[in-house]
């Protein structure tokens, strides 16, 4: 892939990847779970990226934070909060809203091209 | 082990103390996560090259910018620095020209001095430009690293949002009717050079010889008495120059008034002139006796002086002129 079109598509997708972290924490996660849950679904996240926006969530309070001390070895777990499900749920609704618009208009793009 | 408590340490001494525990076990327990049981180095530091350069993971996890000025003031910042080096430029050529009237010349020669004030009206742009950029870019940085705002948008010079009311105050210059700010720099210098010259005539300019060691002044051409009972003629038209510069620095374009202002200062330099020419003690006895050994007769002095008034007096017309003629540009 050139770099240029490298760089574009790092750009569309750093939007939306507080969307998707937000959508994977209705149960509690620790970083690592994150990032394999993430990687499931097909959506590679840059783990130097992933980690500070944890804190930034939290510092935002979208999401609380809690030491899980109970294993061997102790992780910190996020979940989302109140406000951050509120947040979610609206942000989610932007994000199909958005989508669906530019699929309308790249559907036309296609079929002009067709003519 | 030892690698990742290094990087750890690497990681969080870039960050403020109070965070640096918490982040730190984090870290820890998120790169044992990603590890293997019974991991190699190997493995270590394949994890670390997945979480990439310390000071990066650092400056994510910090919310101050990672970048001196950034796209919010740049702009400001960039402006200001435009408007406000050549006016620290001009104020260092004027204090240049307070420098010189009182300044001691010694035995020097025209050249020399011509040459020192010259490399004195650079030094001193450079220092001061050096120090507006230093305390400019100082306070733009603190700014940058105070402002608290939510709000990203850049700023505009009055340090608010844009708005198309702006386009209002900016001044529509063309290229034809604008003052060049070297103009201006040069007038001063050469204001400056001028007054060291007036005011240590006798020492500086009048007959050189060639002699074994250089050149040796003979004798001065000026009586040094004559020209400064002038003084407050001068003193008139250096502060006037001085004046007229910083005007047009600040206009930046000609106008009328400025037109006004520049074809008045040429005919005050113009009178003076012809007042100052038409002594007759003007020139030294020692210097009339050896032009007279040089051109055996005295008939050059009168056409001398009449070639020399009306020079420049179509020059100061000239100059005058065209300063009317950038006015009406529109």
């Amino acid at each position: 892939m050139s770099t240029l079109l490298n760089s574009l598509t790092t750009e569309l997708r750093r939007g939306t990847l507080t969307l998707a972290v937000l959508s994977q924490l209705k149960s509690p996660q620790y970083g690592y779970s994150l990032v394999q849950r993430l990687e499931k679904s097909g959506i590679p996240i840059d783990q130097s990226t992933l980690y500070p926006l944890l804190r930034r969530l939290e510092k935002q309070e979208l999401v609380t934070s809690s030491w899980d001390t109970s294993e061997s070895r102790p992780r910190k777990y996020y979940s989302l909060s109140d406000y951050g499900d509120e947040i979610f749920n609206q942000l989610k609704q932007e994000w199909e809203k958005t989508s669906q618009e530019l699929y309308i208009l790249l559907k036309g793009e296609e079929e002009d091209g067709a003519d | 082990m030892e690698l990742i408590e290094l990087y750890i340490q690497e990681v969080t001494r870039r960050l403020p103390e109070k965070n640096r525990e918490d982040i730190a076990l984090e870290l820890h327990s998120t790169i044992e996560d990603m590890l293997p049981e019974n991991y190699t180095e190997q493995d270590v530091k394949g994890v670390l090259s997945k979480l990439g350069d310390p000071a990066t993971l650092a400056s994510g996890y910090r919310d101050r910018p990672m970048h001196l000025i950034g796209p919010r003031y740049y702009d400001v910042y960039i402006s200001l620095l435009k408007m406000i080096l050549p006016i620290a430029a001009v104020i260092s050529l004027i204090a240049l020209l307070g420098d010189d009237l009182f300044s001691n010349i010694g035995e020097k020669t025209v050249i020399e001095v011509v040459i020192i004030i010259i490399g004195k009206g650079i030094a001193g742009i450079i220092s001061t430009g050096i120090q507006v950029f230093f305390w400019l870019t100082l306070l733009f940085a603190v700014l940058e690293r105070t402002d608290t705002s939510k709000d990203s948008l850049p700023l505009t010079i009055g340090l608010k949002r844009w708005t198309p009311d702006d386009l209002k105050h900016i001044p529509n210059i063309s290229k034809k009717k604008a003052v060049p700010k070297i103009e201006v720099f040069g007038s001063l210098l050469g204001i400056s050079i001028f007054a060291a010259l007036y005011f240590n005539a006798a020492n500086l300019l009048g007959v050189y010889e060639k002699s074994n060691d250089g050149l040796t002044f003979v004798t001065p051409s000026f009586n040094q008495e004559v020209l400064n009972s002038y003084w407050p003629l001068i003193f008139c038209i250096i502060i006037l120059g001085a004046f007229l510069a910083i005007y047009k620095l600040l206009a930046g374009q000609w106008t009328r008034k400025l037109a006004w202002f520049h074809a008045g200062y040429q005919l005050l330099t113009t009178i003076t002139f012809i007042i100052i020419i038409s002594n007759p003690n003007l020139l030294t006895h020692e210097f009339i006796a050896y032009m007279s050994k040089l051109f055996s007769t005295l008939e050059w002095h009168g056409s001398i002086y009449w070639g020399l008034i009306l020079l420049t007096i179509f020059f100061a017309a000239h100059d005058s002129f065209q300063g009317f003629r950038k006015a009406k540009i529109r």
